[in-house]
Order: structure tokens, then C-alpha cells, then sequence
């Protein structure tokens, strides 16, 4: 070594430097390479992560799509139904216009057969009027010249007799007239109300019968009586066939006393289920102290034709009560008839009250 | 017993056995009375214009008549001033309610309603006349309108 050149050694030393140098660099250099390993090593872990991650979310959304593709699926079918069932309710409308159409077609025939059924009642009724109207002449004659006959004839027995029996059909027949005329009244002539005091129709009635009121020493008590909304020329009869009736049914052994008392009431103080309970009513009653009747013919003695004595008893035709309760119907009201057997009868008619 | 004056009597009735059943009445009773008929409303109307200076007491009035009825003969006797003081008695065979309201306003003095049997016939007449000849000329009562009799 000592041969060495100065130079040499110099350079030696300067290379050793540089080795050194070097050396030192290549370790920093290995040690940041660490580093950045460790970087990368890091990075690529959490690279590894994201993408297990994204495999996952990948996967997801895969799902849902696929989901999403059956849902499509199932709201297409869905909807080809809906069109399927909408095309079918057009049909449907259509089928019902059509129906609708043929309904209102239908009922207008038969508003109109109503109509016809309506009017050819009524001339019928007229019918009935005119026709019994007309018949009361010639029944008239008949039965004044029989009494001609008999009062100034010299008839046998028998003929007298048989004259006599002739009276009495056509006495019947005429009664049947009278209440035919007065059935067929009550049907044909208008149906006008007006505010009318039943006292004025009580006392016409009161006049129309005095006779028989005298004779059977009857009295008519009518002190609270109101005023009512009626036809007034129809209550006239429905009154006339009440208080005759009571007249007539009257106990041959006591006064006839008939009462008849009207007031305004609500329905739901009327003890009637047939009556509306917050309507108001004109409730008349008219009450006697005659032969009554059982009450299981409470309802039949409004028939018409319906009678509950022989006509040798009691004459009559059993109209009277029928056009008492037509009368009441034209009212929209209700009548009721409570008696037992010789213990008086009570009509309560229920009228609205306007 | 003073003399009793002669009632004339018109009827107006269009009906041939009607007119003999009251000629036959009137002769029953005991009050004298002159009879005169007509048969139709239009020969009444003309009866009492040609008679203006004999009118009857009384004038019984058929409804129902041809050419002119007991409604119209009523109704123009009413409103004629020389005729209007006439009585006049509705003798119908019909009885409706409406139409014995309506004669009493136009100024009927009666309605009687031909009786069924000819001893009421008889009766009815008698008492109408005798109230005809009774009465005074004033408004009756609509109670006292339509003559009934006792008890039939």
C-alpha cells in the first residue's frame, strides 16, 4: 500500500466517500422503498376491499334488477287486465244504457196504462153516476104508482100483499141507488181543500137530518170543534154517513147522544203506529151511546157490502162506512172504529193537519 | 071560516105522469088552488112573458127539461126585475149537495125532492103550498130550504 500514489490514495479516499455516499443514499432509498411498500401494500389492501365491496353492491343491484324486471313483467300482465276489464265495463255501460233505455221505454208504457187505467176508472165511475142517477126517475114512477095502486085499488089480499112486497124491492133498490150515486160521487168530482169550520158542516148535516134527529130524540154535542183542511163537499158526506149511522144504530131505549170533538195533535201523543210521530193531525172523533157492535168487526164494517144486521133490522147497504173510509183515504188519513156490543161506538179520524 | 083565496099555480115539468101525479095531489088538499103546467123551460119563459100581468103565486120548477132547464128558467127569472119576486119551488128528482146549495143562492124559496110513494107526494105538496100561502116573502134559512117531511 505504500507504493500508492498520493493521487491514488486520494482518489481512494474520495471514492470511498463516494461508496459511502452511495451507500447511504441506497439506504435511505430501501427505506423509503419501505415505505412506499408498505404504502402500496396498503393501498392495494384496501383496494382489495373496495372491490369485495363493489362485488357486493354489484351483486345487489343485480338483484334488484332482476326484481325490478318481474315487477315490469307483473304490471304489464296487470295491465293488459286492467285494459281487458275496462273494455269489458265499456260493454257493460253499454249493455246498461241499452237496459236503461228499454227501463224508461217500459215504465212510460206503464205510466201511460196507468193513465188509461185512471181515466177508464173514472168514466167508469161516471158511468155509475150517470147511469144510477137516471135510474132514480123511472125507480120513482114504479114506486108512486104502486102506491097509487095500492091506496086507491080495491087489491085482494094477496094482491095487496104482493104490491106491497113489490114497494119494499124497490124501497131497497133506491137506498142501493142513493149509495152508488154517493160511492161514485166521492170518486168523480175534484179534490179541492180548503180551509172549511167543520161546526158549518156539522150543522148542515144537523139540518139534513132533523127528522130523524127528532125522532130519535137524539142530541149532537159539537162544542170544540176547530177548523181543518179538507174537501169540504166529501167531509159533508163523511159526516152525514157518521152521524146517521150513529143515528140509526142508536139504543132504542135512551136518547141518542152523539159527541163529536176535533183538535190539532202531534203524531207521537196519538197512541197509532200507522201515524208519523212529528207530523200534526186533526183528530176527530165522533162517539155514540148506541148499539155498538163486537170489536172483531172493527176493521170488516169498512167494507164495502159489508153488514152486520139482517135488512129486515136495520136497512141499509153497507156503502155507507166504504165511503166513509174513501173519503178519509182522499184525505191521506186514517180512521179507526173501537166498540164493544152495546156499549156505543167511537170513529177517531186522523186527517193531516196542513 | 074566512074564504081563502085561490093560489095559481105554475109547474113547469116535462115529465106527462110527474104532472099528473101533482094534478092529483093538489086535488087531495084543502086549500083552493088553480093549476096551470108547462112542459118545457122554454115555454115557461114564454108563459110568464105573455102573462106579465097574471103572474102565478108560485111557480113549481122541474131540473131536468129539454130545450131549457129549471137552472136557467131560475136563474133568468132572477135576474128579470118584473119576475124576480116570484116564488119558486125546485121540484127535482135528483137530491145533490152541490146543486141544492147552488138553487139556494140563485134564490129558490124550496127545494123538495120527489117523494118515492104518492101519499108523501100528496103530503109534500100540501105542506109547501100551505107554507106558500102562510109565509111572508122573506129569505129562508138554508136549514129551512129543502122541505123534508116528518118522519119519512
Amino acid at each position: 500500500m505504500a507504493t500508492l500514489k498520493k493521487s491514488d490514495e486520494e482518489e481512494l479516499i474520495i471514492a470511498h466517500k463516494e461508496l459511502a455516499y452511495q451507500n447511504e443514499e441506497k439506504e435511505k432509498r430501501a427505506v423509503e422503498l419501505g415505505i412506499a411498500n408498505k404504502e402500496l401494500a396498503f393501498q392495494n389492501e384496501e383496494k382489495e376491499k373496495r372491490a369485495a365491496e363493489l362485488s357486493i353492491a354489484n351483486k345487489e343491484l343485480l338483484f334488484q334488477n332482476e326484481e325490478k324486471e318481474k315487477r315490469a313483467a307483473e304490471l304489464s300482465i296487470a295491465n293488459k287486465e286492467l285494459l281487458f276489464q275496462n273494455e269489458e265495463k265499456e260493454k257493460r255501460a253499454a249493455e246498461l244504457i241499452i237496459a236503461n233505455e228499454e227501463l224508461a221505454f217500459q215504465n212510460e208504457e206503464k205510466e201511460k196504462r196507468a193513465a188509461e187505467l185512471i181515466s177508464a176508472n173514472k168514466e167508469l165511475l161516471a158511468f155509475t153516476y150517470i147511469s144510477s142517477h137516471d135510474l132514480q126517475e123511472p125507480l120513482r114512477k114504479i114506486q108512486t104508482f104502486v102506491s097509487i095502486i095500492l091506496e086507491t085499488e080495491n087489491l085482494s089480499e094477496s094482491g095487496k100483499y104482493n104490491f106491497q112486497r113489490m114497494q119494499l124491492a124497490a124501497g131497497r133498490m133506491q137506498l142501493l141507488i142513493d149509495d152508488l150515486l154517493a160511492f161514485s160521487r166521492i170518486a168523480t168530482t175534484e179534490l179541492v181543500f180548503e180551509k172549511s169550520e167543520l161546526n158549518v158542516i156539522i150543522d148542515e148535516v144537523r139540518a139534513d137530518l132533523k127528522d130523524t134527529i127528532l125522532e130519535k130524540l137524539a142530541t149532537i154535542d159539537a162544542t170544540e170543534i176547530g177548523t181543518a183542511n179538507i174537501i169540504a163537499f166529501q167531509f159533508r158526506q163523511l159526516m152525514y154517513n157518521l152521524i146517521s149511522n150513529a143515528l140509526k144504530f142508536s139504543n132504542p131505549e135512551i136518547p141518542a147522544h152523539i159527541i163529536i170533538n176535533s183538535n190539532i195533535t202531534k203524531g207521537s201523543k196519538l197512541h197509532n203506529k200507522k201515524l208519523s210521530p212529528e207530523k200534526s193531525y186533526c183528530h176527530i172523533t165522533v162517539k155514540d151511546n148506541g148499539i155498538g157492535f163486537e170489536p172483531q168487526f172493527s176493521e170488516r164494517i169498512f167494507e164495502v157490502f159489508q153488514k152486520l144486521h139482517g135488512k129486515e133490522v136495520y136497512a141499509g147497504t153497507g156503502i155507507g162506512l166504504a165511503i166513509v173510509k174513501k173519503i178519509v183515504e182522499n184525505h191521506n188519513g186514517l180512521i179507526t172504529a173501537t166498540s164493544e156490543l152495546n156499549k156505543g161506538a167511537q170513529f177517531d179520524i186522523y186527517i193531516p193537519a196542513a | 071560516m074566512h074564504e081563502m083565496i085561490t093560489l095559481n099555480i105554475l109547474l113547469a115539468d116535462d115529465d106527462k105522469d110527474d104532472r099528473q101525479f101533482f094534478s092529483m095531489a093538489l086535488d087531495g088538499i084543502n086549500i083552493p088552488t088553480k093549476l096551470e103546467t108547462v112542459v118545457d123551460g122554454e115555454k115557461l119563459m114564454d108563459y110568464l112573458s105573455e102573462n106579465r100581468q097574471q103572474l102565478p103565486d108560485v111557480i113549481f120548477l122541474d131540473l131536468n127539461m129539454p130545450r131549457k132547464n129549471g137552472f136557467e128558467c131560475l136563474t133568468e127569472i132572477k135576474l128579470n126585475q118584473q119576475l124576480n119576486q116570484l116564488q119558486v119551488v125546485i121540484f127535482s128528482t135528483s137530491f145533490e149537495q152541490e146543486v141544492v146549495n147552488l138553487l139556494y143562492h140563485n134564490g129558490a124559496t124550496y127545494y123538495i125532492r120527489k117523494p118515492s110513494g104518492f101519499l108523501q107526494f100528496k103530503k109534500i105538496i100540501n105542506h109547501t103550498v100551505s107554507l106558500i100561502t102562510q109565509e111572508n116573502r122573506s129569505k129562508k134559512s138554508r136549514e129551512d130550504f129543502v122541505i123534508t117531511l116528518q118522519g119519512s
